[in-house]
This record gives structure tokens, sequence and C-alpha cells, in this order.
């Protein structure tokens, strides 16, 4: 077979999974790694590598607009990036140290699970207020944003800040180790964790890729795992079907989007389970 | 109360480090997208031929490395002149960024009287630089 056509095959693929993470809400990277690992011929190292840096672009591209809006907080963002960082960098080089089959199987099982969380996970929009907990005050993790939607400003505060600083750490660990992004995990942890908004949550979710993606992507770039014949077609790939999914956003009836992901994630999980296991 | 247009809600360090991610991800991305073409059409020869490169992307990152010769670290700063390692200025350029806006958020915070944010700023700054330097 022609080199050539497994970056355009991979353009193809981000490019509708860019469409698809859109529509779902969700990042593209959790959909990216199994799916490519699965049933692309490129080793598991750079196709972390890829998702990782993929996640990382999309973030740091929609992160001007989030912060400006005060939709992402960065003093929010400061204490459980710094956590999710140390921990995505830990998660990065087990990764690398890991037998093969032994992250494949891990990442199907992760994958697993991810998609019976998203499909069990509730959320919600404005979580009823507690009181502020005394780290989150110490670091003013409090803030206000105007919401268009329901045209008032919106305060908000951190709770239970010391239960997010854990979970994130167990995120960011995740994240280093298999490539995914993180962005399925974060939202709910702000928001139903720690109370904060949900547009919030989704904003600085955002922002906090950028900052923990980053730590694990020098792991994997000073090893050597980073193919540009890899992540550039799949960055370019997400990034316009990410444009064409927002176009489309309004038009996509969100339960038939909700299934598909959730199919997909099945079909990519159980294939690197699968693979992991030598089947 | 009224609502306001996009810049009033955010604190000042916030805006301060929106601008400057928004600048260095335009120029990493630029770079990237250029970088890339230049590799994708041969117009700058690659280390690893695309042929070939297609032959070890099966391998893991340690065989595939010890098969081409190819950097580890920061070496690739001396493989520029490959159409495939000259890619890696856009990489870099984008994973430095989050470093050089906690660098300006650091000052800011320092400014604005905020010592434990900034000091969670500095230890970020040093984990990001550690990871970079690995």
């Amino acid at each position: 077979m022609e080199w050539w056509i497994w970056p355009l095959a991979l353009f193809a693929v981000s490019f509708a999974i860019g469409v698809v993470a859109v529509l779902a809400g969700i990042g593209g990277g959790v959909l990216f790694v199994p799916i490519v690992s699965g049933f692309f011929p490129f080793h598991l190292d750079f196709v972390r590598a890829a998702g990782l840096l993929l996640a990382l672009t999309g973030a740091l591209s929609a992160g001007p607009a989030l912060l400006r809006g005060g939709l992402a907080s960065v003093r929010l963002a400061l204490p459980l990036g710094l956590v999710g960082s140390v921990t995505s960098v830990v998660g990065a080089l087990v990764g690398l140290a890991l037998p093969t089959d032994a992250v494949q199987v891990a990442l199907g099982a992760t994958i697993l699970a991810i998609a019976a969380v998203m499909w069990r996970a509730g959320k919600a929009d404005n979580p009823v207020p507690r009181p502020a907990d005394a780290l989150g005050s110490a670091l003013r993790m409090h803030g206000i944003y105007h919401d268009p939607a329901l045209r008032q400003d919106v305060r908000w505060h951190a709770q239970r800040t010391p239960g997010g600083i854990v979970a994130f750490a167990g995120i960011g660990m995740l994240a280093g180790m298999f490539g995914l992004g993180a962005g399925w995990a974060n939202v709910p942890v702000l928001n139903l964790l720690m109370g904060l908004p949900l547009k919030l949550s989704v904003g600085t979710s955002g922002f906090l890729l950028s900052v923990i993606d980053t730590s694990a992507v020098w792991i994997y770039l000073n090893r050597g795992a980073v193919l540009p014949m890899l992540v550039v077609p799949s960055i370019v790939g997400v990034m316009l079907g990410a444009k064409i999914g927002a176009r489309l956003l309004g038009l996509a009836p969100a339960a038939i989007v909700r299934r598909i992901v959730l199919t997909l994630l099945l079909i990519a999980g159980a294939r690197a389970l699968l693979k992991g296991v030598g089947i | 109360m009224a609502p306001r247009g996009d810049e009033s809600m955010a604190p000042r360090e916030q805006q301060i480090y929106a601008r400057w991610l928004q600048a260095g991800t335009r120029i990493g991305l630029g770079l990237l997208v250029t970088t890339f073409t230049i590799y994708a059409l041969a117009l700058l020869e690659p280390l690893v031929s695309h042929q070939r490169l297609a032959e070890l992307w099966t391998l893991p990152v340690d065989r595939y490395i010890a098969a081409t010769s190819g950097p580890t670290g920061w070496n690739w700063l001396r493989f520029l002149g490959k159409g495939d390692y000259l890619n890696f200025v856009g990489i870099a350029l984008l994973s430095l960024v989050t470093v050089a806006c906690y660098a300006r958020l650091l000052a800011a915070l320092l400014r604005d009287g905020l010592p434990l944010q900034a000091a969670v700023a500095a230890l970020q700054i040093a984990v990001l630089l550690a990871a970079a330097l690995y």
C-alpha cells in the first residue's frame, strides 16, 4: 500500500472525529486514541503522542476566547492544573515504560469505563450552592461571568477543593498514560464534585487541558514519539471537523449524537482490549 | 445588572494570559502548517523517507529511534535541515506557549499582590520546564 494513503485516511477519520466531538461536547482525544490505535497500523506510542498534541492544540486554540469571556478561570485552574500536570508526567513515563499490550488492555478498559461514566453521569447547569471551603477561599477560587443565555451575571465559588485536587491527580495520570486529553473527566469533576456552573466547568476544562497535556507532551517529544506525519494531519483534520461540527450544532439531535459517541467508544474500547490480549 | 461585553468579567491577569496565548498559538500553528507542507511535498529531504516511515511506524518508539538513528531530547535542533524534524519547531513552540503564558501570569499575579497564586504559578512553570528538559 502507498505510504500516503494512511495520512490521508488519518485526516479523514480525524475530520469525522472533530465533527462528532463538537456535537457531543467532548474532546477529540478520547475518540482519537482508541480508534486510531485500534484500526491504523501506527504503534500506540506514536498515537498517544498525537492524541495529546491534538487535545493540546484544540485547547490552546479555544483558550483565548474562553478566558476573555470569563468562561474559563485561571485562578480556578491554577492548583488543579499543577497537580494534573505533575501526574500527567508520571502517567506518560509509566505508559512508555509498560509493555504495549498491557497499556493497550488498560486503554481498552479505560475507554469502556469512560463510556459507562458518560452513559450514567448527570450534569447540573447551576449546582446547588454550598459554602466555599477553606482551601478554595485561600486560593481565591471564585469569580463571576456573564451568561448571555440567562442574560445575567453568574457568581461562582469552588467547593470541595481538596477532593477536586485528588480527582485531578487521577485525571492527569490517565491523560499522560493514554494520551486521551481529559475533558470527559474534567467537566464532571468541576461541575458535580466542585459545584461549579456547567459553562464554567466546560470552559475551564479546556483551559486545564492546555496545562496538563503540555507536561505529558514533552515526555513523548523528548522520547522521539512525535511523528509529524501522524500529528499534523490529525490536528488539521480535527480542527476543520470541529468547525463543521460547530455549524451543525443547532441541527444535530443531541440524543442521536450521544448514542453515536457511546457506540464508537464501545467499539474502540473493545477493539483496544482485544488487540491488547492478542485477538 | 446590565449585560457586559466579553472583556469585563475576567480578572486582569486572565486577560493578559489570553493575549499571550492567542499570539503564541497562532504563530505555532502557522509554523506547523508551513513546515509540514515543506515536509509532505518533500521540498526538504527528511531524515526518514516517507516510504521508510511507513515501514517503521508500527515499531515501539525505542526501536524506531534505534532503526532511524533519530534524535531524542532536544537533539532534534541539530536536524532542522531535515524536512521531518523541521516540523518540531512548530510543535515545540505550541508546547512552550503555556510556559510563556505562565511566566507572564506570574509577573501579573505578583504585581497584583496575589503571592499564593503566584507561588502556584511558579511551581507550574518549574514542572513544565522539568518535563521539557527531562
